[in-house]
């Protein structure tokens, strides 16, 4: 006796690009089946998927280098740098949690660019809050300027001012966690880095802006 | 639990990322330690005044233009990289000679070239100094070429040309070309040297 086929889930069960079907089948995200698509060459199954992530992204990059011009850039190169590693994107992570791989790799490599043509040491100098944008309506905006960013009450100002104050391994922990809500696995796997050595990274970054948030955070 | 937790266990706990039994058994664990009760409730209320202030999702500017520039990018294609085998075939070394042995040949060549040939440039016809001409885009605007060999200098009078305003930004003219090299680091595992101590 044949069985029916079911024609949406022979589809959904089919090998597509390097995705497992299984994968596909119990991603809460639906990502992996657009990625699959997108391997396969659909452009606009990624289309789609930027849709979806540019704004995490675009966020992310923003809050770790403060610039919104750099960051609008530097998120267009995680998603075309992305479109070529998705052959090698297997579906063991999280799609999202990949691409803040890609973005913490970019963002390294740019930082690492600007401090070479500088010619100056490799150090946190680049994300000083010194180097923000000025004109930027969402960040501090200047040197001197926090004690009055801090009376005007804008509790995202004194963060950010906060978290420039972190070394950039100890802030992109914290907007991980915090921020975009990854968990602790999920940050190991962004950041190339052990399980063991993110817990202890945020408890002392979270101790440090605790402690430069006092009167702020106090008050709440 | 009668043991205490490891560490990990601890962070996972205070974080909120325990499940199932293993959360059960910090749980209970904790019932009696109202020091890890209150670290917990203190992560929670941080987590929650962090995520007010600090949005996960911002849409990037202009996000429309922003696919189409990706779309672009990604269907360009991709420059090709000219994998050239090494070979030891005879052209490899005998090229390289053969160039510079014609080269001797022509250096000994001209240097035994005792004679110029003459030409007689009696009847060819002679250069005539052109007055040079001026030529304007705009109707009404007069031009007037004036050159100095002392002075080594050219000058062009224009006249009937509006002046120009004021508030005229010349830097807005200028065409300064973004150059950003992108490369392909997506597998690539960077660990940066840059942590410092807080």
């Amino acid at each position: 006796m044949n069985k029916p086929i079911d024609e949406t889930s022979k589809v959904a069960q089919e090998p597509v690009g390097s995705v497992d079907p299984d994968a596909i089948m119990t991603d809460p995200d639906d990502d992996f089946r657009l990625v699959a698509l997108a391997q396969q060459g659909d452009t606009r199954s990624y289309d789609e998927l930027v849709t979806r992530h540019r704004g995490r992204i675009f966020a992310m990059i923003r809050n770790m280098i403060h610039q919104e011009a750099d960051a609008w850039d530097l998120s267009q190169e995680v998603f075309i740098k992305a479109w070529h590693a998705l052959p090698k994107f297997e579906a063991k992570a999280k799609f999202s949690t990949w691409l803040y791989r890609i973005a913490h790799n970019t963002v390294y490599d740019w930082a690492r660019k600007r401090k070479i043509e500088s010619a100056g040491e490799f150090n946190d100098e680049i994300f000083e809050r010194e180097r923000i944008d000025s004109a930027s309506f969402t960040t501090p905006s200047g040197g001197e300027m926090p004690d009055a960013t801090m009376a005007n009450g804008e509790l995202r100002v004194k963060i950010q001012i906060a978290l420039g104050k972190l070394s950039p391994d100890h802030r992109e922990v914290v907007l991980l966690k915090d921020v975009q809500g990854l968990s602790y696995k999920e940050i190991a796997e962004a950041m190339s880095s052990t399980l063991g050595t993110v817990m202890s990274r945020l408890f002392y970054a979270r101790q440090k802006l605790q402690a430069l948030l006092k009167d702020e955070y106090e008050s709440r | 639990m009668n043991t205490n937790p490891d560490e990990a266990t601890l962070a996972l706990w205070l974080d909120d990322e325990l499940a199932g039994a293993d959360l059960a058994a910090v749980e209970g664990w904790a019932l009696t330690r109202p020091e890890q009760l209150a670290a917990r409730e203190e992560i929670r209320r941080w987590r929650a005044t962090v995520a007010s202030a600090m949005p996960a999702f911002e849409e990037p500017p202009y996000p429309d233009f922003f696919n189409s520039r990706v779309l672009q990018a990604i269907r360009e294609p991709a420059p090709a990289v000219a994998l050239r085998a090494r070979s030891f075939s005879w052209k490899s070394w005998c090229m390289p000679m053969a160039a510079c042995a014609g080269m001797a040949l022509t250096f000994w060549a001209g240097t035994k070239a005792t004679t110029t040939p003459e030409y007689d440039v009696a009847g060819a016809p002679k250069a005539i100094p052109v007055e040079p001409v001026v030529y304007t885009p705009e109707n009404g605007v007069d031009a007037e070429w004036f050159a100095s060999k002392e002075a080594s200098a050219t000058v062009i009078v224009l006249k009937g040309v509006a002046a120009i305003p004021d508030d005229t930004d010349f830097s807005a003219t200028v065409y300064l070309p973004a150059e950003r090299e992108i490369d392909s680091t997506a597998n690539r595992e960077v660990k940066p040297a840059m942590e410092t101590e807080q």
